[in-house]
Formats: structure tokens, C-alpha cells, sequence
């Protein structure tokens, strides 16, 4: 099947050629990474996490856009997400790939990475992040190229694949909560030592990710043959705005904590974020995420509006650009500034750290185009 | 999460007196030279040294005639409930030996720097850069620790090797190594202390003078509301000082301390 990915035409080649030159360039910013140590980024003592691991934070979500539409069609027999499934469970493989990219640069001894299994510890949250990331990659990469093999003879999937996904819908809640749990558990960390935190990830990643699903498929549209259906786009924009209210419901209950408590240690990292202490671009940042994700909600509330489909996309691009800034940079700079003892480091990623981190997306981008070839191949051929 | 210290015999730990240093640095010297922490590429970039001990100066913001300062040395807490140790993905760092003391095994340690997110004290450090001892300096390695790469975590574990070295001379001498007379075995930054402001020793043990500082009225631990149970402590007699080991409300009173108890807490 992986031959179908070898014959395109030109806009499908130069796309392939620019992912590898970003991938390239990326991948020589790594080894000078590699040669010269992680004191070419912005990294320090105070701000131990930064960049790198804010895209796994946001990536972890991405990869769970499956989840809302795998549900809805497999438990509710929503056969309106028919053709977005094949789309959503590559576009995971593809988010995952960036999250265990993201990881692997951020250690400062890549190599001695597979200590991780060889000295399991089912006491740190970050071994069961690595299981529940391997695991629900390997699902998405089973059920996926499975159901597409199996399509490509005209053939129903066969039955010991639907237990995969039953498993799958679970494991996609795990991915979510594990990751948060790298966050909530510290007692030092204030603005991340919250019994919302899991909740936030999960409504944050619902709204995202089926944003992100929904904007590539837009894409995809446009170049190829591929349909996702009218129903199905309006069914996911309504998901879609559902979960960004909890997202930030949930938000502004740590606002309200904070606040109300007058906890300083609540309190302290909101006021660095939103630029009441020790203003920096961050401040910048978190008011632009604010008012964008304002502008999604205007433009996706209101049905009127929602079904609009010339505002759509701009909504979603808001939306995932807020969340973005949201649970990727300013939970991981929250997180640690102020540190412990209220004082105040600057952190700001540097250009290589951009450019590595923009090569993990090239590479997890470039996975999801070789999959989505594959499957919209095998769809024209089957139709034909 | 992690498991409770107080099933351990031994329990090394430091009681500081801040009213007693000066603010000399020999302790972070005598640290840096008996571990082989590499020369520091930029002594400027603080966030970014090597140093397992380091000297924080506080002052009580007050102007002339009553401006006051104190230097808090800070080696790692050795904590009884430490939230370094559960997080580690590879079991490089634990807190399961005789004595309490929290381990690190910088040759499996993948330099995720999660333990660093851990550990409110920053006494966890990372190596940002390859330690490189310019020519003539490579004279002054010792024999008693390894070099560490960059790109893993280091931290105190308060001269290990000393407490091995201290058991041997014991055994040889016919003694109880698990009951070594008070001074056989202490750190290099508490041995070289001037003044007399590092005092080691067990916490445990009745007799020791460890136990009778951190006992005293005047003894506080770093953020110790966190209840990470730290095994050392800072003793002073002013106010003020204490207002700066852990975070107050304005107006709260931290004359009212906790006193030194075993075990975890929190």
C-alpha cells in the first residue's frame, strides 16, 4: 500500500521536498544540539522545561482528536464521520511522532533514552507517559492501516479490530491524564498543582484538536477528491465549540481559586502570565491568546455564524492558536515562574531550539502526508 | 508518594547555623573541589552553574543603621518525602539506602531534568556544558567522585564516599560501622567551615549535636510547609531570617515553627 505514496503530482512533491528541507535544517540545528549540549537553548536552572516540552503538552492533545470522532461513530453509529476516521487516526500517529520527538531532544543524554524500559519505574509519570504514547501510536497504526487494507479489497474491517478501537477511545483519555499528571503532582509547583489540570487537558484537547483535524481536512479538500461531508464538518465545529467553553470554564475556575483564596502561590503565577508581575512577552502572549480565543467563541457560538463557512476557518485557526499558547507556552513558563522562592528567571526559546522544534513537526507532518496519501489513494481507487 | 524515611537507623543530617556564617564560600569551594565539579564555563550565568552547595546572601530590606544581612549555604535537603525521587522515569535517583541520603547515578540518568521540576529547592543541577578543567587544573581531581558528562543531573548527597570511607576505617578498626563516633564521618563543606555554621551528623541520634540544633526553638527548615521533610536545618535568632525560609502571608508569624520530628509529614 505504502507504493501509492510514491506516485503524485507535483504540489504533492514540492510539499514533501519543503517538509524535508525543514527537516534537514532541523535535523543539523540537533546535532549541533547534540555536539554542543542544551546550553543552546534558552533552558535554566529555574526554567528547567520550556519549548520542547510545551509541544508535547499540545501534541498529546492533537492526537486525541480521534477520539471525538471515533466515538460518535463506533458507540453512537454516527456514520456521518465515515470518511474524517481515517483521517483523524493519522493525523494521531503523525501528533504522536511530534510528541516523542519533542521529547527525545528535550534529554540531555538522548542516547541512555531506552533506560526508560530497561529500568521501568511505574512510580514516574513519565514511564507511563512513554507506554500510554507507544501504545496508542501502535493502535492508531494497527486499526488504521488494518481497516484501510482491508478496504482496499472491499472488504469490512475484520472483528478483532473493533475491540482495538473500543480500546483506543479509552487509551486516547489515558494519553491525556498521564501527561497531566507529569504537571499536578509536584508540591512546589503551584499553578500546576491543581485537581483540574487532567480535565483541562482533556477539554483543551477536544477543542483543539478537532480543530486542527477539521482545518486539514479543509486542506485536503481543496487538493484532492476527498469529502468529509457537509454533516460532518457542522457535527465537529459543534463539538468543537462545546469543549472550548469547558476549556475555558475550567480556566477560569483556577482564576476564580486563585483569587478568591487570595493564595499567593495560586495567585502569583496568573498575575506573571497575564502581566500584573514581572511583565514580559509572555504577558503578550497569554492577552493575545485571550482575545483570540474571545473572537473563536463570538464566531462559533451563534449557529448563524458557525455555519458560515467562510468564517469557520478563521474561527478554528483562533481557536487553535489560543489554545496553543494556553496549554503550551504559558503552562510550562507559568509553571515555573515565579519559582519557588517568588523569584523571577526569563525564559524565551532561542532560534535553534525553534528550528529543532520546527523539524519535529516537519517529520510528524511529512508521516500524517504519507498516510493520508496512502488512504486517499486507495479511496480513489476503490471508487473508481 | 515516596517512602517514608523514618524506618531508617541513621538519618544524616546539617543543621546551619545562620547567625554563625559569614558568607565566606569556603564550603562551596571545599564542595566543588572534593566532588570535581568542572570550573564554570560563566561564573556570571548563575542559573547555570555547576555548584552542588551555593550561598544565598538575604537581607532584611531595611536602610542604614538597620540594613542586615545573612548568607544562607544550601546543599541539597536530603528531604525525607522527596518529590525528586518518584518522578525519575529511569531509577536514577532514590532515597533507599542506610542513612537517608537521596542518591543520584549520573551514568543512567537520561537528562530529562524532571527531578529539576521537582525539587523547589533547585538543588538538583544540570550539566549545560561539557566540564572541562583548563591545563593545570586537572591536578586538582580527586579520586573519591567520578567526572559526570553534560547533559546529566547532578546534586549533594552530602560527600558520600566520606560515610563508605568512614565504615571501612571502622570495620578495619574493629568497630560498628552502623555506629561511628560523631566527627568520622562528615562532609567537605562542613568540615571546612570557619566558623563553625555547618554542623553534621545524625538525626536520629540523641547524643549528636545535630539533633540538639535541630531541636532547638530556633531551628527552621526551608519551605518546609511543602512538606517535603527536610533533613537539614537553619538556625537563627532573627525573625527576620526566618520570614525568608518559607513564603508568610504578610502578617503571619513564623515564630511559630514547627519543631524537628522525624519521619514524613505532609
Amino acid at each position: 500500500m505504502l507504493e501509492t505514496a510514491l506516485k503524485g503530482n507535483s504540489r504533492y512533491w514540492g510539499w514533501i521536498s519543503l517538509l524535508l528541507i525543514v527537516m534537514g535544517i532541523g535535523g543539523a540545528t540537533w546535532v549541533y544540539q547534540l555536539n554542543q549540549g542544551l546550553t543552546i537553548t534558552g533552558l535554566s536552572r529555574d526554567v528547567s522545561w520550556g519549548f520542547y516540552v510545551a509541544q508535547l503538552t499540545y501534541m498529546v492533545g492533537v492526537a486525541a482528536a480521534a477520539v471525538m470522532l471515533v466515538l460518535p461513530y463506533y458507540f453512537h453509529h454516527y456514520k456521518a464521520f465515515k470518511n474524517m476516521i481515517i483521517l483523524a487516526e493519522f493525523q494521531a500517529i503523525g501528533a504522536i511522532i511530534i510528541c516523542m520527538g519533542s521529547i527525545v531532544v528535550d534529554l540531555g543524554q538522548p542516547q541512555r533514552m531506552l533506560n526508560v524500559i530497561l529500568h521501568p519505574t511505574p512510580n514516574s509519570v513519565l514511564f507511563w507517559d512513554m507506554v500510554v504514547l507507544n501504545g496508542y501510536l501502535l493502535l492508531n497504526l494497527i486499526i488504521g492501516w488494518v481497516t484501510l487494507m482491508y478496504q482496499r479489497s472491499n472488504m469490512m474491517p475484520p472483528k478483532w479490530v473493533k475491540p482495538l478501537v473500543y480500546l483506543s477511545i479509552v487509551w486516547a483519555v489515558s494519553i491525556h491524564t498521564v501527561t497531566a499528571f507529569l504537571y499536578q503532582g509536584l508540591p512546589g509547583r503551584h499553578f500546576w498543582l491543581t485537581a483540574v489540570m487532567a480535565p483541562r487537558f482533556l477539554a483543551s484537547a477536544f477543542c483543539a484538536g478537532p480543530a486542527i483535524l477539521l482545518l486539514v481536512a479543509m486542506i485536503v479538500e481543496k487538493v484532492s477528491s476527498f469529502r468529509a461531508g457537509e454533516e460532518a464538518k457542522k457535527a465537529m465545529a459543534k463539538i468543537i465549540v462545546y469543549a472550548m467553553c469547558i476549556n475555558i470554564f475550567l480556566f477560569l475556575c483556577e482564576v476564580f481559586t486563585a483569587f478568591y483564596s487570595g493564595i499567593p502561590g495560586h495567585k502569583h503565577p496568573i498575575e506573571f502570565l497575564f502581566g500584573a508581575a514581572h511583565a514580559n512577552y509572555v504577558a503578550v502572549l497569554m492577552w493575545t491568546a485571550t482575545a483570540l480565543a474571545a473572537f473563536s467563541l463570538v464566531c462559533l457560538i451563534p449557529p448563524k455564524l458557525r455555519e458560515n463557512q467562510k468564517l469557520l476557518p478563521w474561527a478554528l485557526v483562533a481557536l487553535v492558536i489560543a489554545t496553543y499558547i494556553d496549554k503550551g507556552i504559558g503552562l510550562l513558563i507559568g509553571g515555573f515562574t515565579p519559582n519557588p522562592f517568588e523569584g523571577f528567571s526569563f525564559y524565551a526559546p532561542t532560534l535553534p531550539e525553534i528550528a529543532i522544534t520546527a523539524a519535529v513537526y516537519a517529520a510528524g507532518i511529512f508521516v500524517i502526508t504519507i498516510l493520508y496519501k496512502v488512504a486517499l489513494s486507495i479511496k480513489e481507487e476503490t471508487a473508481a | 508518594m515516596a517512602g517514608n524515611a523514618s524506618h531508617f537507623k541513621i538519618r544524616w543530617g546539617m543543621a546551619i547555623d545562620l547567625d554563625k556564617c559569614t558568607g565566606c564560600g569556603a564550603c562551596v569551594v571545599s564542595c566543588q573541589v572534593e566532588n570535581n565539579n568542572a570550573p564554570s564555563m560563566d561564573g556570571d550565568d548563575k542559573l547555570r552553574t555547576v555548584n552542588w552547595l551555593k550561598v544565598y546572601r538575604l537581607e532584611n530590606g531595611k536602610t542604614f543603621p538597620d540594613a542586615d544581612v545573612a548568607y544562607l549555604p544550601r546543599p541539597c535537603m536530603q528531604c525525607g518525602n522527596p518529590s525528586c525521587v518518584p518522578v525519575c522515569p529511569v531509577v536514577a535517583t532514590d532515597k533507599n539506602e542506610e542513612g537517608g541520603i537521596v542518591s543520584q547515578v549520573y551514568p543512567r540518568c537520561i537528562g530529562c531534568r524532571y527531578c529539576m521540576a521537582a525539587c523547589p529547592y533547585h538543588s538538583r543541577v544540570f550539566n549545560w556544558f561539557d566540564p572541562v578543567w583548563p591545563k593545570g587544573m586537572e591536578k586538582t581531581l580527586t579520586p573519591f567522585t567520578s567526572t559526570r558528562p553534560r547533559g546529566v543531573v547532578e546534586k549533594c548527597h552530602f560527600c558520600h564516599h566520606r560515610w563508605n570511607m568512614a565504615k571501612e576505617k571502622a570495620r578495619k578498626d574493629g568497630l560498628d560501622p552502623m555506629s561511628l563516633p560523631e566527627d568520622a564521618y562528615i562532609p567537605a563543606c562542613a568540615e571546612v567551615c570557619p566558623t563553625g555554621a555547618l554542623v553534621f551528623g545524625d538525626l536520629n541520634n540523641h547524643d549528636h549535636q545535630v539533633y540538639k540544633l535541630a531541636h532547638s526553638p530556633y531551628a527552621r527548615r526551608l519551605l518546609e510547609r511543602l512538606g517535603g521533610d527536610p533533613q537539614v536545618y537553619y538556625v537563627s535568632r532573627r525573625e527576620w531570617v526566618w520570614k525568608q525560609l518559607d513564603n508568610y502571608l504578610p502578617g503571619e508569624d513564623p515564630a511559630h515553627g514547627t519543631k524537628a520530628k522525624g519521619g514524613a509529614h505532609g
